[in-house]
């Protein structure tokens, strides 16, 4: 027995998949604050670039609570925490050559840092 | 998918090949339904797609209070224009400025706005641009025809997340007397990736 039909398409399309996570925990980092991101080196699913690791950013935005990838893919749960946007200067992760203003700025979970 | 014929044979890719055997496989043992896959591709490829795009552009340039619920909540505003659904679950629209540049990546893979833009081009998910997207976007940029100045600051998006970014290119200058409707059709889709800039029509022409 199939697990989609037709008839189903437009709905599962419209409705998506919840990644938002309804429940009150505190976010360990508030916007501005300067963080470095942690030098891990999993060998499952992370979503933390390798380009990033070790690097000092500032939080830039809180989206919320979601669920964390790292742990949802190794079929260890959805280890809820707040996701942030984080802003890296280019000095800061291309070196003193790079453009001043220019930067990245790269979606990143409780776990993925500590404070700077 | 493409397929080339020549001398009356079709010839496809080893990727095709794969895909159409796991397609078959699937199907004849009652996996995979036919006609959801079919509708599953329909929707993409007839009814989501770059124009719902061009449309949110468009009003977010001729009303400037959609433009404001646009920037400070994406999803509501979105869905007012019925754009929400999968791959678009958090949407984030990121405005262009004379100062600031956007420009949407999925290093880790091909993360991209489905409900507003459709699916991803191949470039897009190709290694050279996830690579060098982060690092050397300006050289990037000129590879798609586009110069950014030196006194505008470049901000690059990676999607690591679920949350999906959409640009909001600038309105391009002698636009001022187009409706809402003319605007839809000059927006083209890499402007909401960053990759490109949106031109007025007397502009396009002159190119031409």
């Amino acid at each position: 027995m199939p697990l989609l039909t037709k008839e189903m398409v437009p709905g599962m399309l419209r409705q998506g998949d919840g990644f938002k996570v309804d429940i009150d925990i505190p976010p360990k980092f508030s916007v501005g604050d300067r963080i470095r991101a942690r030098d891990i080196n999993p060998e499952g699913h992370t979503r933390l670039p390798r380009y990033a690791r070790g690097r000092q950013g500032v939080i830039d935005k809180d989206y919320g609570v979601f669920v964390f990838p790292d742990t949802m893919a190794r079929g260890e749960g959805k280890n809820p925490q707040h996701l942030y946007s984080v802003r890296f200067m280019f000095s800061e992760l291309w070196g003193p050559d790079a453009r001043a203003g220019d930067s990245v700025y790269v979606d990143m979970w409780d776990d993925y840092m500590d404070p700077a | 998918m493409s397929e080339k014929t020549h001398d009356g044979h079709t010839e496809l890719t080893d990727n095709e090949l794969r895909v159409r055997a796991l397609e078959s496989l699937l199907t004849e043992r009652g996996l995979v339904d036919a006609d959801a896959l079919n509708e599953l591709i329909d929707t993409y490829e007839t009814k989501i797609g770059p124009r719902n795009g061009f449309k949110v552009v468009a009003r977010a340039w001729t009303d400037p209070e959609f433009k404001k619920r646009l920037l400070e909540d994406g999803n509501a505003a979105l869905a007012e224009m019925g754009y929400e659904g999968r791959q678009g679950e958090t949407m984030v629209v990121l405005e262009n400025t004379p100062k600031i540049h956007n420009m949407v990546v999925c290093t880790l893979c091909s993360c991209y706005p489905w409900p507003v833009l459709g699916l991803p081009p191949a470039w897009y998910k190709s290694f050279p641009y996830r690579s060098r997207a982060v690092i050397d976007p300006r050289g990037v940029l000129k590879e798609f025809g586009v110069e950014i100045g030196d006194d505008v600051d470049i901000r690059v998006w990676d999607s690591t997340s679920e949350t999906r970014f959409i640009v909001l290119p600038e309105r391009p200058a002698g636009t001022e007397d187009m409706t809402e409707e003319e605007l839809v059709e000059i927006v083209n889709r890499n402007s909401l990736i960053g990759t490109a800039l949106v031109e007025a029509p007397s502009a396009i022409g002159d190119q031409s």
